[in-house]
């Protein structure tokens, strides 16, 4: 699950991106009335070892918070998840695939140089370089002029679509009209590299000690598997603006571990709590509870080449009478929202779609699923095969899943369990029936969900393709018109749908505790990414 | 003696040799791969990450270039964390497992061999109740469930310790996860080192030492105490092991930076040359310790002669 980085909000960033938005500092503003602690000083977990600090390979949630912290891209995402200026002070769209950010000239790295315009050509050449293998090379390649080619190694870096017009002015060319590209690029794969850095020490210029970077924070100490300390960066631009002096990032696995940890104050944010505590957590510090959905969505994966499943009718059945009120309230039961389609709520860049049959009453819902199956020719009693990796929390819904196809329609569903890397090859391989499966959004547009349903994407693991809706995206993407392409994604998401290549769920939240007196915490964050530079301790 | 030393180390090499093959056979064998991740990396993007680690070879030459590395002392790099090799990992973490599980077995055996022998010198006593007892606690009660209760009680409740995590060589980092892995340590060796003075107080030699008029001191401590801690010593080889190199319910519950945490990732990433590296370690480790122990019946049993 590598819920990672960038965009959001396309009609805003569009709007900006027209407008050629003047930078302000929009950090870490402390509402009136709020007493800050003398303090500032902030422990979180982060959920596991990062896998690295290198900003061009970091693909985990994990290593993306910590990049967040230690650099700063063109622009960045603030608490709300709204596109801010980053190192950029303006951008404009000078035409559909020819963009200019202006950079600020105040932004320096943390040995006091300047950040140029060239720091980012470098950076960004560096990151598609088939040499340095990173991750996210297609993924983000793609929005950029020569991206994908470079990342194949068919072109050379120097033929990437980005260029320093001067010291302070960048021009990035885009393949085609990528009305989000101030949200993508707020992403720290596409961030500046110190060359001079990388250069003198090669491999190790992640480390303590010899890191510079251009973001709030400075690395400090690096612990493996024990901790990461970043400390204040007093070279940053907005440096005022930062409140924290010392930012700690703890890599516990273990929920429980975790939660230990917060209970002894030794930890002052919880990564997520383990499955099915919820509940009991929400009610033992209702002060330090926080749960709000984000962009990602569980969902089953139907083969769609299997014999049994290639019939529509048949997964048809298989969706509609899975109760997904029931699977959000009593079986998962921490505040995820049920979904009918491939586009959760807060996406931009397209409308959630629903099944017309989402409103009917369960009893309709079967008898219909029972006719669809009776006309397919699948009897009572036939087995289907269900596979999931081995956790608690998948076992459960599962479990569910199960029941209802079995009391529903009397089909026998053989759960199977299995090591996550095993499930991972299985699916790929198209060697299943029915899977589950989950995505986390890489940037805030609809085009990183219709990926996973979109003919010959790396991202489809159900094997569906539907031309029409194919080419409605295409359309959508071509278009400069926000309006026009929000209408012409919402349209191909419900039409490709209507296939039921896939069983969507549930809308994914992330259930945590964080202390009371950690200020600068939003709700409304549907990427999950928050920058330790809009956070702050309260007096307490 | 050293003859026999010699031999012994000679022969770690084929040993080593063949677990290194079948384990670099079983993780190649084993579905998935590396960069396999919830998102699919492209064909081009596989293909670079494949080049980088040397995985588009053929696997015999794989194979090949990892012992070569090896014999110069290099682990190679992590496939997951990707600014360490694995000698770093490794480096970093065989501290902390050395400290932790090294140090708790030190206590634990002489804790463990005191506490035995007072137990066998006063059968059916209070002091026997109580090893037997701890013992019996400590072998049903698995460690994922006194580590936690540990925590509760020292650090939610009291506030005496940190819950878990690792500071430097912070010694109160240190205490909890001691305790808990001497705690069980000691009950195994406890248990046996009582049942083994037993037998010994009971076998012929003891008893015409007695009919010598010997003091009851003088005989445990100069005739029984050497052959009981036999078979103490033949269960402090796989204790070791266990403590040092693969605590990984300690090391998860007090989230410390240890061996049995980073081998247990390693094999759930597939990171090949990190659990590879571990291996190597573990075997290593388990045949000195081994060595260790034959060598240590030579010094307890004057008819075992190398």
């Amino acid at each position: 699950m590598t819920h990672k980085t960038a965009l959001r909000m396309v009609a805003a960033s569009v709007a900006l991106a027209l407008a050629g938005v003047s930078g302000a500092a929009l950090a870490a503003k402390v509402p009136a009335g709020v007493q800050l602690s003398p303090k500032q000083e902030l422990v979180r977990n982060n959920g596991s070892e990062t896998e690295t600090l290198d900003p061009a390979i970091a693909e985990s949630v994990g290593a993306n918070n910590l990049t967040r912290d230690l650099f700063e891209g063109l622009t960045a995402t603030d608490a709300d998840g709204k596109v801010v200026p980053g190192v950029a002070e303006t951008w404009k769209q000078k035409d559909p695939t020819t963009w200019v950010f202006n950079l600020r000239k105040n932004a320096k790295w943390s040995d006091g140089t300047p950040v140029t315009a060239d720091d980012f050509v470098y950076g960004w050449q560096r990151f598609l370089d088939p040499k340095t293998a990173s991750p996210y090379a297609s993924t983000y390649g793609t929005f950029v002029l020569n991206g994908l080619e470079v990342a194949e190694g068919k072109k050379k870096p120097a033929e990437l679509g980005i260029k320093a017009l001067d010291k302070y002015t960048l021009e990035v060319k885009t393949p085609y009209p990528v009305a989000f590209l101030p949200d993508v690029v707020s992403n720290l794969n596409l961030g500046p590299v110190p060359k001079a850095a990388v250069e003198k020490y090669g491999k190790d210029w992640t480390k303590p000690g010899k890191m510079v970077s251009n973001g709030a924070f400075v690395l400090k100490d690096w612990q493996v598997n024990s901790k990461v300390v970043l400390e204040k960066n007093p070279q940053y631009w907005d440096a005022k603006n930062v409140q924290l002096t010392r930012v700690t990032y703890l890599p516990v696995e273990d929920g429980y571990a975790d939660v230990k940890l917060f209970q002894s104050g030794e930890n002052d944010w919880v990564y997520q709590l383990p499955p099915g505590t919820y509940d009991k957590y929400k009610a033992e510090f209702p002060k330090d509870i926080r749960n709000a959905p984000m962009l990602g969505l569980r969902y089953y994966s139907f083969n769609n080449k299997d014999p049994l499943l290639k019939d529509v009718r048949v997964r048809k059945a298989l969706s509609m009478v899975i109760d997904r009120d029931i699977l959000a309230k009593k079986i998962t039961a921490d505040g995820q929202v049920p979904a009918y389609g491939v586009i959760v709520r807060g996406t931009s860049g397209a409308d959630v779609t629903t099944y017309d049959w989402a409103s009917w009453p369960m009893a309709k819902r079967v008898e219909e699923a029972r006719k669809l199956l009776a006309a397919a020719g699948v009897k009572p009693g036939t087995k289907i095969k269900f596979t999931y990796n081995t956790s608690e929390y998948h076992k459960k819904m599962a479990i569910f899943a199960a029941s209802e196809w079995k009391t529903k329609l009397g089909l026998d569903t053989q759960l199977e369990n299995m090591e996550f890397k095993v499930l991972l090859k299985k699916r790929h391989d198209g060697d299943f029936q029915i899977a589950r499966n989950g995505w986390v959004a890489d940037y805030n547009d609809a085009t990183t969900f219709l990926t996973l349903v979109q003919c010959k994407s790396d991202q489809n693991d159900n094997f569906n393709c539907n031309p029409k809706a194919e080419e409605l995206i295409k359309q959508g993407n071509a278009s400069q018109d926000a309006a026009k392409r929000k209408q012409l994604l919402t349209q191909a998401a419900k039409l490709v749908m209507e296939d039921y290549p896939m069983l969507p769920l549930l809308q994914y939240t992330v259930p945590r505790l964080v202390k009371s007196y950690v200020g600068g915490y939003s709700l409304k964050n549907p990427m999950d990414r928050y920058r330790s530079k809009d956070l702050y301790i309260i007096k307490h | 003696m050293w003859s026999y030393t010699f031999r012994r180390v000679l022969m770690t090499i084929p040993t080593l040799l063949l677990v290194i093959t079948v384990c670099y056979l079983m993780l190649h064998a084993t579905p998935g791969g590396p960069f396999d991740g919830e998102r699919k990396v492209s064909a081009a993007v596989m293909a670079n990450l494949q080049a980088k680690y040397h995985l588009d070879l053929p696997l015999w030459q794989q194979y090949l270039y990892y012992l070569k590395s090896l014999l110069q002392g290099d682990l190679g790099a992590s496939f997951r964390y990707a600014d360490w090799s694995v000698n770093d990992l490794v480096a970093k973490a065989l501290p902390v497992s050395l400290t932790i599980g090294g140090g708790s077995l030190l206590i634990s055996v002489l804790i463990g061999v005191l506490l035995g022998t007072v137990a066998a010198l006063r059968q059916n006593s209070i002091v026997d109740y109580f090893v037997m007892l701890l013992g019996n606690v400590g072998s049903a009660f698995p460690s994922f469930v006194i580590g936690p209760v540990l925590i509760l009680v020292f650090a939610i409740w009291l506030g005496w310790m940190p819950a878990g995590g690792w500071d430097g060589f912070d010694v109160r980092y240190m205490i909890l996860p001691m305790a808990l892995l001497t705690f069980i340590n000691v009950s195994t060796i406890g248990r046996v080192m009582r049942g083994s003075l037993i037998e010994v107080l009971n076998s012929n030699f003891i008893r015409t030492a007695r009919a010598k008029g010997l003091p009851l001191r003088t005989i445990v401590v100069r005739h029984a105490l050497k052959p009981a801690l036999l078979p103490v010593v033949s269960v402090i080889g796989p204790l070791a092991i266990s403590s040092i190199t693969s605590a990984v319910v300690t090391e998860s519950v007090f989230s410390l930076p240890g061996l049995g945490k980073l081998i247990v990732n390693g094999a759930s990433n597939r990171d090949y040359t990190l659990v590879l590296g571990l291996v190597v370690l573990v075997t290593v480790v388990a045949v000195l310790l081994n060595l260790l122990v034959d060598l240590a019946y030579a010094l307890l049993d004057p008819k075992i002669r190398y």
